[in-house]
């Protein structure tokens, strides 16, 4: 922590504090006196937006607590009874299940950045490793909340999850009822999925968040540019000592924020009052349904955020009679973001300067990505079937080629970066981040 | 309660006027939904919507997250609710109950009747208008009843007294040598005529196996509306959509608050966007 400093308050009862607690030490380290590059964009507000969602959700969750009731004969009417007789208890209902949907969405974003910019590449490996150990806890802590209000959809989500586990080999199936608690997903499987998701998870997340936080006001921020702004040129009007090219992230960055939260929040409160199941894909049809162990539903489709993965467990075909292959590359699906620091070999970090290659394996990714999400939504007979000529194959479906096409890019993205991000053909980068007018002053030459 | 006014007026003249037709595919034969579909209207409507609720699904089905005194919502009096609709029970607090035993509606059904608190949001609006005039009469069915949205469900035409008995006129397309020569041509006539269809009609492909050799049957079924029920089929309509708009209701009773809210959250919001721009600019005119 910071080294004690004299104390920013005139107040004798924040004196006392602060000669016991380094209040003004962690506010200008963190705040006042952390330099970030003045050239953050669009980009960069959904870092502070996940934050404010994270906040959101404990808060909301904890008025959730107050009512809900986790036993497999009262779940589902009690979250009707927050939704009718709690006062405003649908207004805490909408905002958790959409804030689940929103957080995604904003983490998407900030990952998409992450990968557009760089931000993973030496220095700042841990940052990416702990947002990537964030990004596994929210799906569980999503996972775990789904099955809570023990609709149709909950549960048969919950079903086909768990039933991942019984095709791991030898084991499967006692590892299957180990994490259910019951031969079926049950009351004994409610309560234990309540508990990991309104305190195991919760508690890991913000451990995590606060080790993603310090790791990156270690070695600073990243910007557009890629460029390191402690390497560069020293001082600028507010210190003699800090990088030229940053500026306090108090009151600059807050002040950016605000405006970055309160259009959010305008995106947010339109879904909460206008449109809370946005279609079905925050708030699914089937899942105002109870819960019945008996009646499968035609078609389970998990919620959105899930639906790559999903298309990935998917695409891949039995072997030797087991699902777990495609388990496997679900699994490795999402694991495979940990080895992208160590993954890219290129010279620049920021896209605006990396070659025509890595620009159309990024785009590649990205539109695999939004495919495979699209096609998991769907039944696999979404975009009809081959004719007979294609009877040699083991499925016809052609959604499902399209699936495997995507998936096998997904994964070539990553596995073949070593070779394509060093081969690419680089532009020089500017030895300052490049803002305002001197956007225009980019060198073009010697490309 | 201005409440229903502010998000329904604009959805009166739509709800009752507008021919939607929408095709749409669940799991059975794909079914075109001609005639209209509702939407939340006025108190009116909801109060029609409200008898006719109490007095024909309440019998079988219950609403048991839904209290009576939640109708003081679309403008009803405790006296109106306690006098005109509340049948079996005396408490204004207690939800809306079916009449009948659980017990003896799955030994009349087969299966005890869903709950309909939430029937809006699972079953969508309109699939339940469509639903609700989907009936026609089938002999070969227990109930004498069968319904084109959820093909031999088990509950029979309740509202049969007001809309009067419903036939089906069933069209049948398979190769038969003469007119229709290959299985093509069975599918394309079978297409025309649904597409061409004026009521509620349904399309189904099956296959049939006869000598080992598939027989492809292209199904259409279309509802031949009734004469002798007590309404007019436009009447039968109007009430059906009151009574889908109740439903919704049921569903989520603060929607129209929650609408309202949300109007004055995104006014405030919008200011709040303004001095929020104002004052980074301000500040960023520090960073050069």
């Amino acid at each position: 922590m910071a080294s004690k400093q004299p104390s920013m308050f005139t107040n004798p009862v924040m004196r006392w504090v602060d000669e016991r607690f380094p209040v003004t030490g962690l506010m200008k380290e963190h705040l006042t006196e952390y330099y970030a590059p003045k050239n953050f964009n669009f980009w960069y507000y959904f870092g502070s937006l996940a934050m404010l969602v994270l906040v959101l959700q404990i808060v909301t969750g904890i008025f959730l607590t107050m009512n809900y009731k986790p036993d497999a004969n009262y779940a589902f009417g009690s979250v009707e009874y927050i939704m009718r007789d709690v006062d405003y208890g649908w207004l805490i209902r909408y905002m958790h299940s959409t804030g689940a949907s929103m957080f995604f969405v904003v983490v998407y974003l900030h990952m998409c950045r992450g990968l557009m910019y760089g931000s993973y590449r030496k220095p700042r490996e841990l940052i990416w490793i702990f947002g990537c150990l964030i990004y596994l806890c929210l799906m569980a802590e999503a996972f775990f909340g789904y099955l809570l209000p023990w609709g149709q959809m909950s549960f048969w989500g919950a079903q086909v999850i768990v039933n991942l586990f019984a095709a791991v080999p030898f084991i499967g199936p006692d590892l299957a009822v180990w994490i259910r608690g019951d031969y079926a997903v049950g009351d004994a499987t409610l309560n234990r999925f309540f508990a990991f998701h309104v305190i195991a998870l919760p508690l890991v997340l913000l451990g995590l968040v606060a080790a993603h936080i310090i790791a990156l006001h270690e070695v600073g921020s990243n910007n557009p540019d890629g460029v390191e702004i402690k390497q560069g040129p020293k001082g600028n009007r507010w210190s003699k000592d800090a990088p030229a090219d940053g500026i306090p992230f108090h009151p600059y960055y807050t002040v950016k924020d605000i405006v970055g939260v309160v259009v959010f929040l305008m995106i947010f409160s339109a879904i909460v009052f206008f449109a809370p199941e946005m279609g079905g894909y925050f708030l699914e049809y089937n899942n105002f349904v109870p819960a019945d162990p008996l009646k499968t539903p035609d078609h389970i489709a998990p919620v959105w955020y899930f639906t790559p993965f999903y298309s990935i467990l998917r695409a891949v075909p039995p072997m030797f009679g087991s699902q777990f292959p495609g388990v496997i590359a679900m699994g490795l699906s999402t694991l495979i973001f940990f080895a992208l620091p160590w993954l890219d070999r290129s010279t620049v970090k920021s896209i605006r300067y990396r070659g025509t290659q890595w620009k159309t394996w990024f785009t590649i990714f990205i539109v695999c990505f939004l495919v495979l999400g699209y096609l998991g939504v769907k039944p696999t007979t979404v975009w009809g079937q081959f004719g007979d000529w294609a009877s040699f194959l083991d499925t016809k479906d052609r959604a499902t080629w399209v699936a495997r096409f995507c998936t096998v890019l997904y994964f070539a993205f990553f596995f073949l970066m070593p070779w394509y991000s060093a081969a690419d053909k680089t532009k020089p980068v500017p030895s300052r981040v490049t803002y305002g007018d001197d956007v225009k002053a980019v060198p073009a030459a010697g490309e | 309660m201005k409440l229903n006014k502010l998000v329904s007026s604009a959805f009166v003249a739509l709800a009752l006027v507008t021919v939607a037709p929408a095709a749409m595919a669940a799991g059975g034969p794909e079914v075109k939904m001609v005639g209209p579909t509702a939407s939340r209207v006025d108190a009116e409507s909801l109060q029609r919507g409200a008898r006719l609720f109490v007095n024909h699904c309440l019998n079988c089905h219950s609403a048991q997250y839904m209290r009576y005194n939640r109708l003081t919502d679309i403008k009803l009096t405790p006296e109106q609710i306690k006098q005109n609709l509340m049948f079996t029970t005396d408490k204004i607090g207690d939800t809306m109950k079916a009449s009948i035993n659980p017990k003896d509606a799955k030994e009349w059904f087969g299966a005890v009747p869903p709950d309909l608190s939430v029937m809006a949001r699972s079953y969508t609006t309109e699939r339940l208008a469509a639903y609700m005039r989907g009936f026609y009469r089938d002999d070969k069915r227990e109930t004498g009843w069968n319904n084109m949205i959820s093909p031999n469900i088990g509950m029979p035409h309740v509202l049969a007294e007001m809309s009067g008995v419903p036939t089906v006129r069933e069209q049948v397309f398979k190769v038969d040598g003469k007119d229709i020569k290959t299985n093509g041509e069975a599918e394309g006539k079978a297409r025309a005529a649904f597409i061409a269809a004026t009521t509620m009609s349904s399309f189904e492909h099956h296959v049939e196996k006869k000598e080992g050799k598939e027989e492809h049957h292209y199904i259409v079924r279309s509802i031949v509306p009734a004469t002798d029920g007590k309404l007019t089929p436009t009447q039968y309509d109007v009430a059906i959509a009151d009574l889908v708009n109740f439903m919704d209701f049921v569903a989520e009773p603060h929607k129209a608050k929650r609408v309202q809210i949300g109007i004055l959250v995104m006014f405030l919001l919008s200011i709040l966007l303004a001095a929020a721009v104002w004052l980074k600019k301000e500040y960023w005119k520090d960073v050069t």
